[in-house]
């Protein structure tokens, strides 16, 4: 290995470690910290004139000062003409765009940690056994749904219809300063228009109730931002979007760590073969039913939908997707999520629904998804495989953020074994979680054997299949 | 029907130099929602459409935790607006952050302050408001329009009104910022005297020589920032043994990071004074503040209307 240099940001030393290991060369010396007004500071050790560096470093902690130390140190080996330096994102940030502004389900929501959460709360939440139920909106249980009772009372009336921001105020993860920045729900007063209105809500529609408020999508801007700091290569796992990639002017190798989850349910799954693959939303459905495919094991996916009050059953043949796949002959319906929006006008009612599509009666179930951050999702799909019968829950997932409370919630929840790789650090979750409820799977392998290749010219596509 | 009218958007990081800006301006502040997501990452909502408006986004350089999330939101909200089709968007950054970071000063240093200018570009900036820029070549890093307007004439004003200028010499505690202060004396018709610092590390100070005469006068120690107020502590110490009758520190940036609070209590003086370029809390009792809001809410009327700006560089606003 001539010629290459692996520099590592300040998030993840443990993963570049490993993969220094594997490729079997030290790790470069860089100085990271910061001047005492909170600039970013930096110091390459070592000369990079003529080398072929990678920068490791992944999108979690605090990431605004994760993105900037990553774009300074690719700009000062760009400026130390270096002869080209890739971006290793294990976890890429701000690559998944919620667009739906706050709501329970676009944008993670923040909430207090609790002692208890109503979603798994067995007792709590009464669950039809018939195969297609609809509650009414109006049913007491409804107001138990874990979503209603997260948010402070003023916010329940509106979350669907447009953000409405409310900071628990004595909730400041991590760090103990208070922050000048608002977090999503926020309090308040801090925000220099909000002293004449105390609601975002009121606050963003009373002058113009026909502007509809949108979301800032950061892709490109983090995309253009990588390759003005000088990036000639992207390498990252998993991205959330596949699209992500047409977002960049430089080549995007984007990995993928199905191998490493396959092998790890054939390996460690008793029974496999018995399970179910589970995606708990739509749009991970392609990532699960490959997986699924390959192992040749039964497919199930969890559906959450916004519709109106007029629920029907969704006709069975757009369900039964997938040859082969075990469909039960009417779908099933849960409506764990009910909330009636009583802003705006009176007949403007919906109801979040969720649905199960497919059979885990007496089966063990494997929810496979790509990331899991406030965890609202995936405990809840994993309260809904319960209830309708799975006997096991796992819980794959390729990036853990596990922000806000969601390691309390997925303490609290039925999963029973959540399995995780370390494109993310995870001394915490096994911290919160215990060692035996939570696995660790390493992908060190799969990114040094991705930059032993980049670096030699060969081709990375047999990572895709094979893994290493 | 747009108007081409401007739209005055605020970050976090400094509300209350948005707010006298708009009021400077007669202008309300737009409706804008910049959030954290809990897994840390900026969120940004225009709460009112911009399109085809003359766009300007408020937001400083500071914060010890959030300097970094200031620039993102920034960043955010500057792309933000391109991708919703405003005409223009003027980024007014009073305090240039990173703005030290400005030159190879060792092998493979960064030079982060032309990464901030390019990010700026990058995002969609078409020009940039700033103040008293730490170095002014870092103008020559963009390759938008730079507006770099002076406290001068704010900083002027204060002298002559709440100092005892009749018996005062200005003072410059690096050889770096003596044109500056040497400009000063120039229109005060005043005196000035230089300490020329040998620094070891960055923010370490560690001897001290006296250019010039001090005694019995009332120095006024010009900087264009105060960080950590080891630079002005120290020079302060050595004016009084010099023979000073009192010290009196007048900075643009009051940054004020790390020890500086206890540093300033601790010292001998008799009052440190700084613009709101960035938001002060320091529980310091000899602060005072120049409040340069309006030579910014100018500079944004006047850019606005097509009009010179360097009116400002020499003359203060009523």
């Amino acid at each position: 290995m001539n010629n290459i240099v692996v520099f590592a940001g300040s998030s993840h030393v443990d993963l570049v470690d490993k993969i220094c290991e594997n490729l079997g060369i030290e790790r470069s010396q860089v100085k990271l910290g910061k001047f005492s007004n909170g600039e970013t500071s930096i110091s390459i050790e070592e000369s990079v004139r003529e080398k072929d560096v990678y920068v490791i470093q992944s999108g979690c902690g605090h990431v605004n000062d994760n993105f900037m130390e990553l774009l300074i140190l690719i700009n000062a080996c760009k400026t130390a003409d270096a002869s080209r330096v890739t971006a290793v994102m294990p976890y890429f940030s701000y690559s998944r765009q919620p667009d739906i502004p706050y709501t329970a389900k676009g944008a993670p929501l923040i909430s207090k940690a609790k002692e208890k959460y109503t979603f798994d709360s067995h007792p709590g939440t009464p669950v039809p056994q018939s195969m297609l139920t609809v509650e009414k909106p109006t049913s007491p249980s409804s107001t138990k749904s874990h979503n209603a009772s997260n948010l402070d009372s003023p916010s329940k009336q509106h979350a669907l219809q447009s953000p409405t921001p409310l900071r628990p105020s004595e909730l400041r993860p991590t760090s103990s300063t208070s922050s000048r920045i608002p977090m999503i729900p926020n309090g308040k007063a801090e925000h220099p228009e909000q002293d004449q209105s105390s609601n975002a809500d009121t606050l963003f529609n009373a002058s113009n109730s026909s502007y509809k408020l949108w979301v800032a999508q950061a892709g490109t801007l983090i995309a253009n931002l990588l390759t003005t700091a000088g990036a000639d290569h992207v390498i990252t796992m998993d991205l959330h979007d596949s699209q992500f990639q047409g977002f960049f002017d430089i080549p995007v190798d984007n990995l993928y760590c199905k191998p490493i989850t396959q092998s790890y349910i054939q390996h460690h799954i008793p029974n496999y073969q018995d399970c179910v693959v589970v995606s708990p939303d739509a749009g991970g459905a392609k990532r699960a039913a490959k997986i699924a495919d390959v192992l040749e094991l039964s497919f199930a996916m969890i559906h959450k939908e916004r519709r109106s009050q007029l629920l029907k059953g969704p006709p069975g043949a757009t369900l039964t997707s997938g040859g082969g796949v075990p469909v039960s002959a009417k779908p099933l319906i849960e409506s764990l999520d009910l909330k009636q929006s009583s802003s705006g006008s009176g007949n403007n009612k919906y109801v979040n629904t969720t649905m199960l599509v497919g059979d885990v009666r007496n089966k063990e179930c494997i929810i496979v998804d790509d990331l899991v951050d406030t965890s609202y999702t995936l405990t809840r799909a994993a309260k809904l495989l319960k209830d309708q019968g799975a006997t096991k829950v796992y819980a794959l997932i390729t990036h853990g953020i596990f922000s806000g409370d969601a390691l309390n919630r997925i303490g609290q929840s039925v999963i029973d074994k959540i399995i995780v790789t370390n494109s993310i650090p995870q001394n915490e979750t096994i911290k919160a979680l215990g060692a035996e409820r939570v696995e660790v799977l390493d992908v060190s392998n799969i990114f040094a054997e991705a930059i032993r290749r980049i670096h030699n010219g060969e081709s990375i596509s047999i990572l895709f299949e094979h893994g290493w | 029907m747009a108007t081409n009218s401007i739209k005055l958007l605020a970050g976090n990081s400094h509300p209350e130099l948005a707010k006298n800006i708009a009021h400077n301006l007669g202008l309300p502040l737009s409706n804008i929602g910049v959030y954290q997501y809990s897994n840390k990452e900026t969120s940004v909502t225009i709460g009112e459409s911009i399109r085809d408006e003359d766009v300007y986004i408020i937001q400083t350089g500071t914060g010890e935790q959030e300097i970094n999330d200031f620039l993102m939101e920034l960043l955010i909200i500057i792309h933000a607006c391109r991708t919703a089709s405003a005409r223009r968007i003027t980024a007014v950054i009073p305090n240039f952050p990173y703005a030290r970071q400005d030159k190879k000063d060792k092998s493979r240093a960064p030079i982060t302050a032309k990464l901030v200018a390019q990010m700026l570009e990058t995002a969609g900036c078409n020009h940039v408001i700033t103040m008293d820029l730490h170095a002014s070549q870092i103008q020559g890093f963009f390759h938008i329009p730079v507006d770099n307007l002076y406290a001068e004439p704010s900083v002027l004003k204060y002298m002559q009104h709440k100092t005892d200028i009749g018996n005062a010499i200005l003072v410059s505690p690096d050889a770096g910022g003596a044109k500056r202060v040497a400009s000063l004396a120039d229109k005060l018709d005043l005196n000035f005297a230089l300490i020329h610092k040998e620094r070891q590390k960055a923010n370490e100070i560690s001897r001290m020589v006296l250019v010039g005469d001090v005694t019995g006068k009332t120095c006024l120690l010009i900087d264009d920032m105060a960080d950590t107020c080891g630079t002005l502590v120290k020079a302060s110490d050595t004016l009084l043994e010099h023979g000073a009758k009192e010290v009196l520190a007048i900075v643009t940036h009051g940054i004020f990071s790390g020890s500086a609070e206890q540093k300033l209590k601790n010292s001998k003086l008799s009052r440190i004074v700084c613009t709101n370029t960035v938001p002060v809390d320091l529980d310091v009792n000899i602060l005072d503040q120049i409040d340069v809001s309006p030579t910014l809410a100018e500079a944004i009327r006047r850019l606005h209307n097509g009009e010179s700006v360097s009116y400002l560089f020499t003359h203060m606003t009523i």
